[in-house]
């Protein structure tokens, strides 16, 4: 079937950013979206999301990465390689933030 | 940009071995002995600099290096370790030990701001010079894919390291 091989094809958390808005666009519900943390850059580096959306930093290096805002209004600290860290957005704003390890890996959450 | 004269032989040393290993093409178990040598002089630069170095940002940085180029060598060794590839000592890496053999003993004779200027200096000249060799030399010569995915992968930590580096110089030159 086409549809399973494209499933297989996506990766892990890839499948599970798009089923969870699937399912959002559908309930109403609160999404998750995922943001890849590599040395040459968050991507997406920039993400406009709404209250109470859930987002997934995911390490996707050799060695480790922070996600830390400039205001500290949220702060992964020390992320492993292949490790994970999610933030409840829940004040609206926008919020740059950067690698503390990494200064050169930048990005912009949006909320709305 | 300035150099010390250890930083520059370094560099020009591996430059050298560089265009040596262009003549010959490097196979995989030398491509794997030249990636794991060249991370680790830089942690044992690091090293030295955790222990030795007077700037903050300098200490950090060095912190970065050592667990940047551990993380890499990990990886790299685990996949070596599934290849079934034995890592071949060559020209390159050897002239590369050898660059970081000297680099450490050059900066062991000096202290304080001196000491951080050299280190960061020869941080700028390895980079360079190992990126350069990544491009040229390394990734257009592995050959099995998980080797050369490796190298692809990589290879923004170098560019990364290397802008670090050059604004650290930046500032400790004001």
């Amino acid at each position: 079937m086409p549809g399973i091989r494209f499933w297989m094809q996506v990766p892990g958390a890839a499948v599970v950013s798009l089923a969870l808005a699937g399912a959002a666009a559908t309930t109403g519900q609160p999404k998750t979206f995922v943001v890849s943390m590599q040395i040459a850059g968050f991507e997406p580096a920039m993400l406009t999301v709404k209250r109470g959306d859930r987002v997934e930093w995911v390490n996707q290096d050799l060695f480790p990465h922070t996600a830390t805002s400039d205001d500290k209004a949220f702060d992964s600290h020390s992320v492993a390689p292949a490790g994970t860290w999610t933030f409840v957005a829940g004040k609206a704003g926008t919020y740059t933030y950067a690698c503390t390890f990494h200064p050169t890996m930048k990005g912009t959450i949006k909320v709305q | 940009m300035k150099l010390t004269l250890t930083a520059l032989g370094g560099f020009l040393g591996l430059a050298f071995a560089m265009s040596a290993a262009q003549a010959a093409a490097p196979t995989d178990p030398q491509i794997a002995a030249i990636v794991v040598t060249a991370n680790q002089v830089d942690i044992d630069a690091g090293k030295l600099a955790l222990s030795k170095a007077s700037s903050p940002d300098v200490k950090k940085f060095a912190q970065l290096m050592i667990t940047d180029h551990s993380g890499v060598n990990k990886s790299a060794t685990e996949l070596v370790t599934k290849l079934h590839v034995t890592p071949e000592s060559n020209p390159t890496s050897q002239s590369l030990q050898k660059g970081g053999d000297d680099n450490v003993a050059a900066l062991k004779k000096l202290s304080g701001s001196a000491f951080d200027r050299a280190y960061v200096d020869h941080e700028v000249a390895y980079h360079q010079a190992v990126l350069d060799a990544v491009d040229t030399t390394l990734i257009p010569n592995a050959q099995n894919a998980e080797l050369k995915a490796l190298l692809v992968k990589v290879r923004p930590a170098f560019v990364a390291h290397l802008d670090h580096a050059k604004h650290l110089q930046g500032e400790l030159g004001k």
